[in-house]
């Protein structure tokens, strides 16, 4: 009995122990997010979504840099998800014993983990020096770059997850493997590899150290992709560190928009994987 | 047709006594290896047209790798090789000039686990008949309706046909994977082990089902159930450690078998 | 008795039983036939009666022995040879119920006669075969529990010996009753005492096909060699003779 009760006793250190940690973690959680809501609720308005960042002192609103950040998203997700899609259904069907992708996924998983403002240097080397002027393009193609590896990531996870049965039962009726991948690996794999998309998106909405290379920012509303273009996280960087008070009320604002879009995606992203319940 | 060897006067006697059965799959002298690991060791068995071949022996014996060698499976891993003849009526299957996606069609096959696709119970079986055949909508449901009729699911089904091929359970799952396999109009259809996961009614639905398909099909089975082997199919083969020990008429094998291997394992005095 | 036990050992306990009911039946009706003769022989209708009544075990006996292999046959789905076993131990089983009831047969008739004995010199054919008979009784069980094909086959050439002597005895009895018609009462009984013995041979042979069915696995097709021409032999032939 003695063993049983010090073992009991462990076991209740333990969990203590864990669920300690587990506040302490959540608290802070909770704490950002409340100052989130706190400081940035206040500056929901309409006004915010239709016009355009204003000079210090004025009204105004984060139009451009929301208009900005959504287009630079959607390009960003335009290029790279292809891309990572492609790359990953290599890896995971027809590379698959091929030493190639052993080297492939090593090398995307560093890419995965880069620091972001390398991202955004190499992208300045390449693009924006050559080009001679910042511009929305290089920014995109910034968050591209980000975005591949994660979807690579994803696509040959859940790739990986489809059980060769399937596949055996596609090749058993004839099925040529293109269309086997198509129309039976993908339709199982979908909603894994749709999450791996959205956790791209939430990622890249919130990278602000590329964009401050590539893209820059602009007070003004532009929808030239082939200049500087504002985009919500280095608008918010700029205003809070001001020392205006409209301006970091702004930023506050503009925070509180991204945390809650991000939110809106991963919670998007959950409700996508939850969905498929076999009987 | 080349000098075949049967390891014992019983199986020439079987062999000869079906003289006036055709020879759908003809293997010969047919080695199998996993890397440098010879799988199946010199196998030379015949499976005839529109009879029920089933293939028993202890677990590790080489039945299932067989069975994968006849519709080239294991084109779809790497270091798996085969070597000898496997001829379909007369064509050599192991040939790397054979198109295996027709061969595929032409020899279906069933699996152990039910592996439905992940879509409706109509798509499951329209989408293999897509692929070779520009069918009217009507045709088509004509098709799916006579497959689902043949793998006695249809009444069971027909008014979900549009619920998810994974909501069924196991047993019309597997009827299912044999509806679609049935679909496209295969000559062979094999079936490895297609009752394990079963409860006993649904593996007699299927093992009835069996032996009316082979009226209309050659049908090879491999089986760990020795009673399932004994009910369900003409000849049996029995294999043992990649060899084959011996090959006869069933009701032969189970009432009085050449080879003491074979009668050790049937009646239970193995290992 | 096969080379390697079976993996689940209540299989061969269900065998052993099997055989052990098949030798105890064949004890009993070896013995059964045995009294009934000697019976006969010394007049004794106090042993007869004992023979009539014991018969009743020998059918328990086989009702147990079907019931055994049945429920084994459930239980145990036997294949090849040991399905053999269990078949030919049921037709083993009906064999020798039916060589018990030949002897209870000869018992009764011992019990009919009444005080009327035949000479003994006429009991001799008949204890001649009961002898040969015994014999290939014993031969043939033995056989069947040493799975001993070649003895078998011995015993089943062998029946052509009693029938040859049955056919003599029965000559023999026909010009006794021909001679004086106050024979034919007690000949008749010995002719069917002769009869019924040449009947248990030929349930012996029965015993020895079917041993022959378990070992080999195919049915004897062979014709047996017959020298009972008891069926047809007539009177002039017995009055030639």
């Amino acid at each position: 009995m003695a063993l049983f009760d010090a073992r009991r006793r462990r076991n209740a250190i333990a969990m203590a122990l864990s669920l300690a940690a587990t506040g302490f973690g959540l608290a802070w959680l909770v704490v950002v997010l409340g100052v989130l809501l706190w400081k940035g609720v206040g500056g929901l308005s309409l006004a915010v979504f239709t016009q355009m960042t204003p000079p210090p002192g004025s009204d105004g609103g984060l139009l451009n840099p929301i208009v900005g950040s959504l287009v630079m998203t959607t390009i960003a997700v335009a290029l790279g998800t292809p891309l990572g899609i492609l790359a990953g259904t290599y890896m995971a069907e027809y590379g698959r014993y091929d030493p190639l992708t052993t080297i492939v996924r090593f090398i995307n998983d560093i890419l995965l983990s880069a620091p972001s403002i390398v991202v955004g240097l190499f992208v300045y080397e390449v693009m924006v020096a050559r080009m001679g002027h910042f511009s929305g393009w290089a920014g995109a193609v910034a968050l591209a770059v980000i975005v591949v590896p994660v979807v690579v990531r994803t696509t040959e996870d859940m790739l990986t997850l489809v059980p060769d049965t399937l596949r055996e039962a596609a090749a058993s009726i004839g099925l040529p493997r293109s269309l086997m991948i198509r129309r039976v690996a993908y339709k199982a794999a979908r909603a894994g590899m749709v999450t791996g998309v959205l956790l791209a998106v939430a990622r890249i909405s919130g990278e602000t150290a590329p964009l401050l290379f590539t893209s820059l920012n602009n007070q003004f509303w532009s929808a030239n992709l082939n200049a500087p273009l504002a985009s919500l996280p280095v608008v918010i960087f700029q205003f809070a560190l001001s020392p205006y008070e409209d301006w970091q009320k702004l930023a506050w604002t503009g925070a509180l928009i991204t945390t809650l879009a991000v939110l809106a995606l991963s919670i998007a992203a959950r409700v996508l994987t939850g969905q498929r319940k076999p009987s | 047709m080349s000098v075949v060897e049967f390891t014992t006067p019983a199986a020439m006697q079987a062999f000869v006594k079906a003289a006036d059965l055709s020879e759908k799959i003809a293997i010969r002298n047919l080695d199998f290896f996993y890397g440098h690991n010879r799988a199946l060791k010199n196998i030379s068995v015949p499976l005839y047209e529109n009879c029920v071949t089933a293939f028993i022996g202890p677990s590790g014996c080489g039945k299932s790798t067989l069975l994968r060698v006849l519709n080239r499976m294991y084109d779809l891993y790497p270091n798996q090789r085969a070597a000898g003849h496997v001829a379909l009526e007369g064509e050599d299957i192991l040939s790397p000039s054979q198109d295996l996606n027709l061969l595929r069609a032409k020899v279906g096959m069933v699996f152990q686990r039910p592996t439905p696709f992940p879509m409706s119970i109509y798509e499951n079986i329209a989408f293999g008949l897509r692929l070779y055949e520009k069918l009217p909508k009507s045709e088509l449901d004509d098709r799916v309706r006579s497959a689902l009729e043949r793998s006695a699911l249809w009444n069971e089904v027909k008014d979900k046909l549009h619920a998810n091929g994974q909501s069924l359970s196991g047993g019309q799952q597997q009827r299912l994977c044999i509806a679609r396999t049935v679909a496209v109009k295969p000559e062979v259809i094999l079936f490895d082990e297609p009752c394990s996961a079963l409860d006993p009614i649904s593996t007699a639905k299927i093992e009835e089902l069996i032996s009316e398909l082979k009226e209309d099909y050659t049908i090879a089975i491999v089986t760990h159930n020795m009673q399932q082997a004994a009910r369900v199919s003409d000849f049996t083969a029995f294999m043992y450690l990649g060899e084959l020990v011996e090959f006869g008429e069933t009701s032969t094998i189970f009432t009085n078998p050449s080879d003491e291997r074979t009668q050790d394992y049937i009646t239970g005095r193995f290992g | 008795m096969m080379s390697d036990p079976h993996t689940v050992k209540a299989f061969d306990n269900d065998l052993q039983d099997l055989a052990r009911m098949v030798a105890e039946m064949g004890g009993l009706a070896e013995k059964q036939v045995a009294d009934a003769v000697d019976a006969l022989a010394r007049r004794d209708t106090a042993l007869a009666q004992r023979v009539t009544g014991a018969d009743g075990s020998i059918d328990n006996l086989q009702r147990e022995i079907e019931e055994k292999a049945v429920l084994t046959i459930a239980r145990r789905q036997p294949m090849a040879s040991d399905l053999r076993q269990v078949v030919g131990t049921m037709r083993l089983a009906s064999d020798i119920e039916r060589i018990g009831d030949l002897a209870k047969n000869i018992a009764k008739r011992v019990m009919a006669l009444n005080g009327e004995f035949p000479p003994p010199k006429l009991i001799r054919g008949v204890e001649h075969m009961s002898d040969m008979l015994l014999g290939q009784l014993k031969q043939v069980l033995n056989a069947f529990a040493r799975r001993d094909v070649a003895e078998a086959m011995a015993v089943w050439r062998a029946d052509e010996e009693i029938d040859a002597v049955c056919t003599s005895v029965f000559r023999e009895l026909l010009t006794y009753m021909m001679e004086d018609p106050r024979n034919i009462s007690f000949c008749i009984h010995l002719l069917f005492c002769a009869k019924n013995i040449e009947r248990m041979g030929d349930h012996a042979t029965n015993i020895a096909e079917t041993v022959h069915y378990i070992i080999q696995g195919r049915p004897l097709t062979d014709q047996r060699p017959k020298g009972d021409t008891t069926g047809f032999a007539s009177m002039r032939a017995a009055g030639e003779g």
